[in-house]
């Protein structure tokens, strides 16, 4: 219940402070010193919210059909790229995590490589990746490829370190039991990460989102939600409030993702809920 | 029969760096089936790295440990003792129940038997009721007692206790300690006691050994035979003649009798 009302405050905020601010604001934005700090209010860059909910009920174009339907459906083809996406990347991001805890030499050889993959532009990686749609996978695979290689990175720099968060007296008392590395791994090291693995995941679920609809867009894969943000975009002057739908479906995808992600903490993490101590 | 067998046992850490330590230079120590030994001393008198070598969590530098007649890397993967530290170390995410049934888990028991015997040996430590909870539930002597459940559970015939009650407070500390004292009759385990309280150690021991450090030695090796180990057995006056020989073992000269 208060969560709802939560929702409901934080999305009246937005409201007013878009409503305000295009009351409030110069049509043709503020400049400072040929710098423009406030963006233009008028109807063009920012239309007004009630206009971009009837566009979502209106046709996208003359007898098609409506806008809202073909930005949801987008936003499902761009979901199942993400969520293909974010499982290979979360698994990679597992395996690399679980390899590096094992080895101190893959751990020293690897993490430099890990950490620099990330600092490669995803606009040089997509041509290349691109290029293997068709071929080894089908178009749309090459989207997800992009969305992993995003998503990996937190999960396996997290989960690392959440492998390693067992002190010695859990290490100890494991050996005293006479468990191996694989058996430590299991009772201990994995459950000890997941309070690391958790916050990985979910930025790994923004990192696939926002990996899916750049790699769409990059790759040039028709129907996601990233490719439809760039052809609304086109229409941007006659039809203002159009590009915002599709925006509204991008921020809807996200959403979702995150919620589904932290679905899964639910199960795993029943020992956190309850801590009242008790003292005797 | 003994339980525990030391001979010529040194550990140097570090050996052959800058910063080599001698932590324990030649200790011989025999700890006869069923028997209560503390060990006692100064910090870095290297009671604790004793404890891990009978423990085989560390490997001695030279000279033989035995435990049980078995060598101590055979018996630690037979699971031949039990271990509790001064950090109770439980499972956060596993109930109280659970975390007593990990030893058992790893020994490849049935979910019933397990679920027995832990239950078994949390009524023995009287927490039976909590079995349900989550260890960041229960206060820190709780806890403890938890860990000691835990060590129990495999009813080992070796007890190894570092500091156990190190972080309680006196009251919670007594207590504990008389109802160790009551699981070790009724198990008939023996037991290897690190704490740095002479009071704790004479209360507990049939033995009290006294070590020093710089490098780690046996000083002493202090038989005590207190008629109760109750109330009247704290305030009997061998228990205090027992205390001050103790104290003055670890100051290695006789106190002043003012004292």
């Amino acid at each position: 219940m208060k969560k709802v009302a939560y929702v409901l405050i934080g999305l009246a905020v937005f409201v007013v402070l878009w409503e305000g601010y295009k009351l409030v604001g110069n049509p043709e934005g503020t400049v400072v010193l040929g710098v423009r700090i406030l963006p233009r209010a008028d109807d063009l860059s920012m239309p007004h919210l009630w206009t971009v909910i009837e566009r979502l009920s209106r046709p996208e174009m003359t007898g098609g059909r409506p806008v809202w339907i073909v930005v949801i459906s987008a936003c499902l083809f761009t979901l199942g790229i993400t969520a293909a996406g974010f499982v290979i990347g979360a698994l990679v991001g597992l395996l690399l995590a679980v390899a590096m805890q094992r080895f101190r030499i893959v751990e020293r050889g690897l993490l430099p490589y890990v950490i620099l993959s990330q600092t490669v532009p995803l606009v040089a990686l997509a041509p290349l990746v691109a290029g293997w749609g068709g071929t080894i996978m089908p178009a749309w695979m090459t989207v997800s490829v992009i969305a992993a290689y995003l998503a990996f990175f937190p999960v396996a720099v997290g989960m690392l370190r959440g492998l390693q968060s067992p002190g010695s007296a859990g290490v100890e008392l494991m050996r005293s039991y006479a468990a191996g590395w694989w058996r430590t791994l299991v009772k201990l090291r994995f459950p000890a990460s997941l309070p690391y693995l958790f916050p990985a995941l979910r930025l790994a679920g923004a990192a696939a989102v926002v990996g899916a609809v750049v790699g769409e867009i990059s790759t040039g894969t028709r129907g996601g939600i990233g490719r439809l943000i760039i052809e609304y975009s086109r229409e941007a002057t006659s039809d203002p409030a159009k590009v915002y739908t599709a925006m509204l479906g991008a921020a809807l995808l996200g959403l979702v993702v995150a919620g589904l992600v932290s679905l899964l903490e639910l199960p795993l993490m029943r020992h956190r809920r309850h801590v009242e101590v008790v003292t005797l | 029969m003994t339980a525990v067998s030391v001979s010529s046992v040194s550990k140097i850490f570090n050996q052959g760096r800058t910063d080599e330590v001698v932590a324990l230079s030649d200790i011989d120590l025999e700890i006869k089936t069923g028997e209560f030994v503390s060990l006692i001393g100064p910090s870095g008198c290297g009671k604790s790295t004793l404890l891990r070598l009978i423990a085989d969590l560390i490997a001695p530098s030279t000279g033989t440990i035995t435990v049980a007649g078995k060598t101590a890397g055979a018996a630690r993967k037979e699971q031949a003792y039990g271990i509790a530290f001064q950090q109770a170390g439980l499972f956060e995410w596993r109930t109280v129940l659970k975390n007593v049934e990990l030893p058992l888990e790893l020994r490849g028991l049935s979910r019933a038997e397990r679920k027995a015997k832990a239950s078994e040996m949390l009524a023995l430590v009287g927490l039976e009721e909590f079995a349900g909870h989550y260890p960041a539930q229960l206060s820190g002597g709780m806890q403890q007692r938890v860990a000691i459940a835990r060590a129990l559970a495999v009813q080992p015939p070796l007890l190894l206790m570092d500091e156990p009650f190190g972080a309680l407070d006196e009251m919670t500390r007594e207590r504990l300690q008389s109802e160790l004292l009551a699981i070790c009759a009724k198990t008939g385990t023996s037991t290897v006691f690190v704490t740095h309280s002479i009071s704790e150690a004479v209360f507990l021991s049939n033995r009290v050994v006294v070590m020093s450090a710089r490098p780690g030695r046996i000083t002493a090796s202090i038989d005590i035979s207190l008629d109760s180990r109750d109330e009247a057995g704290r305030q009997s006056p061998h228990y205090f003649e027992c205390v001050t020989s103790v104290r003055q073992a670890l100051r290695g000269s006789p106190l002043k009798s003012a004292s």
